[in-house]
């Protein structure tokens, strides 16, 4: 059984479609408007989609009330309205479980390193303080799983509830080779404003660091309101010039709490795989500037497809055409497994290039005559 | 046609803006200023812009076939948009209305006949002489704009006053914006080379500190129009001595009274909304986002949405919106998407008309009658109110903010209505189906015209 295999994933899509249309009464509705249901679909690629933004008013889960032990909110200010993707026990199980291979095979590709020896250092508050992010509880999946190995949150909440970093902390995990007497690869996770926020600091202080060998980063998602914004390639630039981590080893996780599942920039590994050869490791952290920076291709696991949908048309783009990104998720079990998403990308036969987020602010629920809306009226949703 | 390289503008991507370049520039317009333009009457200025207006309402004008031809692909307006909106602004550019502007703004039409100069007699109670008092105005001598990029009537509109000011002019175009603003200048220069020489049209991404303080440097007063923060940041780097205009963001909507929805009229209604959505893709801060309708009448709210729907979908026929970036198209198809949603769980309280298989056109009807922004690009709500005053308590979000409020309602309503809606705080009534199209001696922001540009001198004898 591959999930590979389209007619596999077709018949799981579609049996999960049935269950979801049965349980989740806030999707049957949606579906039942579009005149898509289980007895009409034939593929997967017609399972209505549902937009990440109605996750925000609509309770899209197939739990009862008393079933959900968890919810994950998408990130964003708390005067928003957030999103809520309920989890009980079972589906944060297939949660985990979805999550760990995939991340385990694009984190550790190319690795000659044991993933038992690396160090975490994490940029998110902990999961105590972050109880409701979906990317919290995935940092602790994988914390759990490499059990045993040094670890740390150094992130932590300002008094509104924003993230930001305990800078004291996130030096002294950065300098700490001391306790086991190892040169250990050490493993950074975090949002990209997380570590634009720590290379600002390093750059404060005039830091540098030159982590272990097989040192690596995860760092994943936009900057919202947090932080400055920072090109791609000049963040990574930075994380090489000030942290001594290659290209190579920076990955770029695209993921979002309506989701189970995510995606890796794998295809960008393979073709850096073949620079870093190129340009040794050695001296990587002596040369901020990368040569021919590598347009990054986004992969979801075996049991994720992807669409990338043209706005105009509601249709799937050709190669190399821009859209709307569209996931099925198989491991979106008891909420909805189709997510139309509002992030651009660009179709690619390895996988799809992140381009950024429809501007979407809030439907209802805010301020909504702040600057910006009234700025960019064109971005601004009330 | 090709241009020639008259304006900074003119030349290719790859030509150095420079400091230097730019103060040459402005005392280039000052020099040029004082020789063709210091002494000018506003009449002849007021008949060269007429000329040239009447010239760009030519099928056969070389900068109407340009703007036609390239204007499509340099701003995304589609051919018919474009011909339509510059149409409709430069058939305000007649000899009377200038006439009428200048009297507007100068209260006497001796200023209108040469010198800059107008006489008043005033009777003085304490005194038994009669006061005999002159009044001269000038321009300034060099005056900026900083142009934001959406449409090109406010730019355009910049520069006729200032020229009517007798100012040297520097337009800094946002980047990607400088297109038809360049073809209007090139037509001036065409028509009259001497006040082509004292207009400079440049383009480059705002925020240029090295090239915007010369700039600033060499200006006596500067016009901009953008959000808060940048035209703050355009005040606050100005030297104390310039004057400053800034024009913030405005939003507008439409108001329709129930005694014009009959079933007749709500058509013909539905089919000016319709234009004031279509023009210039409702891109404008004079596009509506909302179109209140009173409830009551023989046409509902909902009803009327409908009729506003199939008018969008005929004007595509015609004046169709022409291609969207990417970026914009996917906020139209999420937004849609949203309402899709909410159509389907409350389908009483939310409905969604959209253009098939594109995003060209969007009317969402609401119950909800909070006022709400638009993604604009021909996307438009109808809410529906029981009165006047409940529009304006919906709309208070965005109070400060309103610039025109375009209304149907019946002749003897109308004035009364538009009271109102001054106390309230707009700074335009005027008819749907117009929201887009103000006459000439339209008050931007409810400021004077032409009057904030120029500076008095009162002589009395």
């Amino acid at each position: 059984l591959s999930l590979r295999n389209d007619a596999t994933f077709n018949t799981l899509a579609l049996e999960l479609f049935a269950l979801q249309f049965k349980y989740n009464s806030a999707y049957r509705i949606i579906c039942e408007a579009q005149r898509r249901t289980p007895e009409i679909v034939e593929h997967w690629t017609r399972i209505p989609a549902v937009p990440t933004a109605a996750f925000k008013e609509l309770e899209l889960t197939c739990l009862a009330p008393s079933e959900r032990t968890a919810v994950f909110h998408s990130s964003g200010t708390t005067k928003q309205k957030q999103s809520r993707h309920y989890h009980s026990a079972e589906s944060l199980k297939i949660y985990e479980a979805a999550l760990w291979p995939w991340f385990e095979q694009n984190i550790f590709v190319n690795s000659e390193f044991r993933i038992q020896n690396s160090e975490l250092l994490i940029l998110t508050p902990p999961p105590a303080q972050a109880p409701h992010s979906s990317l919290v509880h995935m940092f602790e999946t994988v914390r759990q799983k490499l059990n045993g190995a040094e670890s740390v949150f150094v992130g932590k909440l300002t008094a509104d509830d924003t993230w930001t970093l305990d800078f004291e902390a996130a030096l002294v995990a950065l300098n700490d080779n001391s306790k086991l007497k190892t040169q250990n690869p050490k493993l950074l996770l975090g949002t990209a404003f997380s570590f634009v926020h720590l290379l600002d600091f390093l750059a404060e202080n005039n830091l540098r660091f030159r982590l272990p060998p097989g040192s690596r980063v995860m760092e994943t998602g936009g900057y919202k309101k947090h932080s400055r914004t920072m090109p791609k390639d000049e963040l990574h630039a930075l994380i090489t010039e000030r942290l001594g981590i290659p290209q190579s080893y920076i990955v770029c996780e695209y993921g979002m709490s309506e989701l189970s599942s995510q995606a890796y920039d794998l295809g960008a590994l393979a073709s850096h795989r073949r620079v870093s050869l190129l340009c040794s490791e050695q001296d990587a952290g002596g040369t901020p500037a990368f040569p021919g920076y590598v347009t990054r291709h986004f992969l979801f696991p075996p049991w994720s497809r992807v669409q990338i949908i043209s706005p105009e048309t509601n249709r799937e783009v050709a190669d190399g055409e821009s859209g709307l990104i569209r996931v099925f998720d198989l491991a979106n079990v008891f909420s909805v497994m189709a997510i139309q998403t509002e992030d651009l990308g660009v179709r690619h036969d390895d996988g799809f290039e992140l381009l950024g987020r429809a501007q979407l602010a809030e439907l209802r629920g805010c301020s909504l005559m702040t600057n910006s809306a009234i700025r960019n009226p064109q971005s601004a949703i009330a | 046609m090709n241009l020639p390289n008259y304006f900074l503008a003119d030349l290719p991507p790859e030509a150095m803006l420079s400091p230097a370049l730019i103060t040459e520039a402005c005392q280039t317009l000052k020099r040029n200023r004082e020789r063709y333009l210091a002494s000018r009457s506003t009449n002849s200025l007021a008949k060269v812009l007429s000329e040239v207006a009447k010239g760009w309402l030519q099928a056969d004008n070389p900068f109407r076939k340009l703007a036609l031809e390239v204007g499509p692909a340099k701003t995304g307006f589609s051919r018919e948009t474009l011909s339509k909106g510059l149409d409709n602004f430069f058939r305000q550019l007649t000899p009377d209305n200038f006439q009428m502007l200048l009297i507007q703004e100068f209260g006497d039409a001796v200023s209108v006949t040469g010198d800059g100069c107008h006489v008043t007699r005033e009777a003085v109670s304490s005194c038994h002489l009669p006061l005999v008092t002159r009044h001269f105005w000038r321009g300034p001598e060099l005056l900026i704009h900083i142009t934001a990029g959406n449409i090109p009537n406010p730019t355009l509109i910049s520069i006729v006053f200032g020229l009517l000011a007798r100012s040297a002019q520097f337009v800094k175009c946002a980047s990607g914006a400088s297109f038809l603003p360049r073809l209007f200048a090139h037509s001036i220069y065409d028509a009259d080379s001497k006040l082509g020489a004292c207009l400079e049209i440049a383009e480059w991404r705002g925020g240029n500190a090295d090239l915007e303080n010369v700039l600033f440097e060499e200006a006596d007063c500067g016009t901009a129009t953008g959000n808060d923060e940048t035209l703050e940041a355009i005040r606050s780097r100005l030297p104390v001595k310039t004057r400053f205009l800034g024009y913030g963001h405005r939003v507008s909507f439409g108001f329709v009274t129930r005694e014009v929805l009959s079933s007749f009229e709500a058509r013909q209604i539905a089919a000016r909304s319709a234009e004031d959505v279509v023009a210039w893709n409702q891109l404008g801060c004079l596009s509506p986002h909302v179109i209140y309708v009173q409830t009551g009448g023989e046409v509902s709210p909902e009803k009327f949405a409908e009729l506003l729907a199939d008018e969008l979908e005929q004007r595509e026929q015609t004046e169709p919106r022409g291609e969207l970036p990417a970026e914009h198209a996917a906020t139209i198809a999420s937004r849609r998407s949203i309402y899709e949603i909410r159509a389907a769980h409350s389908p009483d309280a939310t409905r969604h008309w959209c253009s098939k298989d594109s995003t060209a056109w969007t009317v969402i009807f609401e119950a909800d009658a909070r006022f709400q922004m638009s993604c604009l690009n021909r996307f438009v709500y109808v809410k529906g109110v029981k009165d006047l005053n409940e529009m304006l308590q919906n709309t208070e979000v965005v109070r400060g903010h309103v610039s025109t409020v375009g209304i149907a309602a019946p002749e003897d309503k109308t004035k009364e209505l538009a009271m109102q809606l001054a106390r309230w705080g707009a700074t335009r009534v005027c008819q749907l189906g117009r929201m887009q199209n103000p006459p000439l001696t339209w008050r931007h922001d409810g400021r004077p015209a032409l009057g904030d540009l120029v500076t008095w001198t009162d002589l009395e004898t």
